[in-house]
């Protein structure tokens, strides 16, 4: 009862929501990098929030079902086929013993989610199946590794309105919260973090997004490490930022000027190298308010 | 009163102090589990690090300035109640030998000590952990004698093994796994500290001490180290 992994690709993991209160060991919070595309997956299947699924960075992939169930993909379009067949994304889809999934180059986005009826069943480590390379927890897919889960004929055909699908390629505001030591910096220092348009580099992945444009002169280069928050950006020593991620250490020492909003993250996380991005302020009433609104239609609780 | 500002959407800091001191890890510590006995249903994550606690809570039943108001009302509590935590101490087994102490023999040079010395001033001591961090298992145990304090190496390591003992000015640490790293390596520990052992992922808590036991050659050998 499982999926049969052909060929893994370049950075195929399974994830769910995430390890969120291991803090205290050290522990990163992990999970999906996309909770947009994440969460619509498992919400097309009536899935429960938390329900394992597969994230395919840049594709190259190719499973083969050993079950009769129904499964969604969302996220980028990596040229997703079905026995060689395009087929619609961000739907809920029967599939059948045999038939043979792929996932080719990326047309739009970076990461493309498989979410499967009742999640992958993959070993639980520390309340989470979310896999973390960097802290050796986990692997990533292997050719001729079985994604273990359960047959489902429950019918669920359903699709997200298109209007919800969004445009990976559109350039994006990133959302920040003034937070960490915001106020220490200075208010030229703030305008010129907010009125330029900076790239993202090719160090990108699931630890942090490093950015490139006109550097910040910093007085205070290193501080006393602290904890980190999925979203903080970092100025390192150079004066440029570093969006920390989902596999981001879970201290830190250097300064930094706030944090992203979550689902600003989800855009950042389908966003290539080369492209555009801007900061702008938000209220922690608005950031919690339209968080709130996003947890209870996905039923994400605690 | 310690001060509290905002670490994002759902989460806060709230600071002991403004510099390192062995006072404030047990406190801060006393304080997390304060605030998972008090407000259990709303807090999610706990991050104690040096001088701060990192809070992430659940926005869906509490909003900012109410989750606030009700640290600061633990916080008065914790005032009356400080230093709770019983103190532990983890001892662990280390082989101080040229073949595993990578950095060894240039810190005996530079610091103009013999091997025996060192040994007695970096064991001697018990340390204090102060995080956990770099990675799961990772303590930064402090605060190392000056007389054996070290930067850490211009061009980190690619590679250090599992187990070895480190040194970066006034902090110590054990790596748990193998990984890359910039810390002065002295000694190896032959006790599995990896989380191939799932146990060990309580193996240190910001608070306890830690106290290194200097082993012989044969001692590490048969306790399963590896050279």
């Amino acid at each position: 009862m499982s999926f049969k992994v052909v060929k893994s690709g370049f950075l195929t993991t399974v994830q769910d929501y995430g390890r969120l209160s291991h803090g205290k060991h050290g522990m990163s919070q992990s999970g999906v990098m996309d909770e947009h595309a994440y969460c619509w997956g498992n919400h097309l299947l009536n899935n429960h929030f938390n329900d394992a699924t597969v994230e395919i960075t840049f594709g190259g992939v190719e499973l083969e079902t050993q079950i009769d169930t129904f499964i969604a993909v969302t996220g980028a379009d990596l040229n997703f086929k079905i026995n060689n067949r395009p087929v619609q994304m961000w739907h809920g889809i029967r599939v059948f013993k045999g038939d043979v999934l792929s996932w080719g180059n990326p047309k739009k986005g970076i990461r493309a989610y498989l979410a499967v009826k009742g999640g992958f069943n993959t070993s639980v480590l520390f309340d989470s199946r979310s896999v973390n390379l960097r802290e050796n927890i986990g692997n990533k897919l292997c050719d001729g590794d079985q994604l273990p889960c359960v047959g489902h004929d429950e019918e669920v055909y359903q699709f997200i309105p298109p209007k919800y699908i969004p445009n990976y390629s559109q350039d994006i505001t990133l959302r920040l919260l003034p937070s960490y030591q915001f106020n220490e910096f200075s208010i030229n220092q703030r305008d010129l973090f907010f009125n330029q348009t900076y790239t993202i580099t090719n160090a990108n992945d699931r630890t942090g997004c490093r950015l490139s444009g006109a550097p910040i002169v910093i007085k205070k280069e290193r501080m006393i490490s602290e904890g980190i928050s999925y979203g903080s950006v970092e100025i390192a020593t150079d004066g440029l930022p570093i969006i920390l991620l989902k596999d981001a250490p879970s201290i830190g020492g250097y300064p930094k000027i706030g944090t992203v909003f979550s689902l600003d993250l989800a855009k950042l996380a389908q966003r290539q190298p080369n492209s555009k991005l801007r900061f702008e302020l938000i209220s922690i009433r608005d950031a919690q308010k339209e968080r709130k609104k996003f947890n209870d239609f996905f039923e994400i609780g605690f | 009163m310690p001060n509290i500002v905002s670490a994002g959407e759902n989460s806060i800091l709230i600071y002991f102090g403004d510099k390192i001191d062995a006072s404030l890890p047990k406190n801060i510590a006393n304080f997390a589990n304060q605030l998972k006995n008090e407000m259990g249903g709303v807090v999610i994550n706990l991050i104690p690090s040096y001088t701060s606690l990192h809070v992430s809570y659940d926005l869906n039943v509490i909003d900012y300035q109410d989750f606030v108001n009700q640290v600061e009302q633990c916080l008065k509590q914790n005032q009356n109640t400080a230093s709770a935590l019983e103190s532990k101490t983890i001892r662990i087994p280390v082989y101080y030998g040229l073949e595993v102490g990578l950095d060894l023999e240039r810190l005996l040079q530079e610091k103009n000590l013999d091997l025996d010395a060192f040994i007695n001033v970096h064991s001697s001591k018990e340390y204090l952990v102060y995080a956990i961090g770099f990675s799961p298992v990772f303590a930064f145990l402090g605060e190392v004698d000056e007389r054996i304090q070290l930067p850490r190496l211009n061009t980190p390591r690619i590679k250090i093994p599992a187990g070895s003992v480190g040194i970066a000015e006034s902090q110590t640490a054990i790596y748990p796994s193998d990984s890359s790293g910039g810390w002065n390596i002295v000694g190896r520990t032959p006790i599995d500290l990896s989380l191939n052992n799932l146990e060990n992922i309580d193996k240190f808590n910001v608070g306890n001490q830690v106290k290194f036991d200097p082993i012989s050659r044969d001692e590490y050998l048969s306790s399963g180290g590896k050279l």
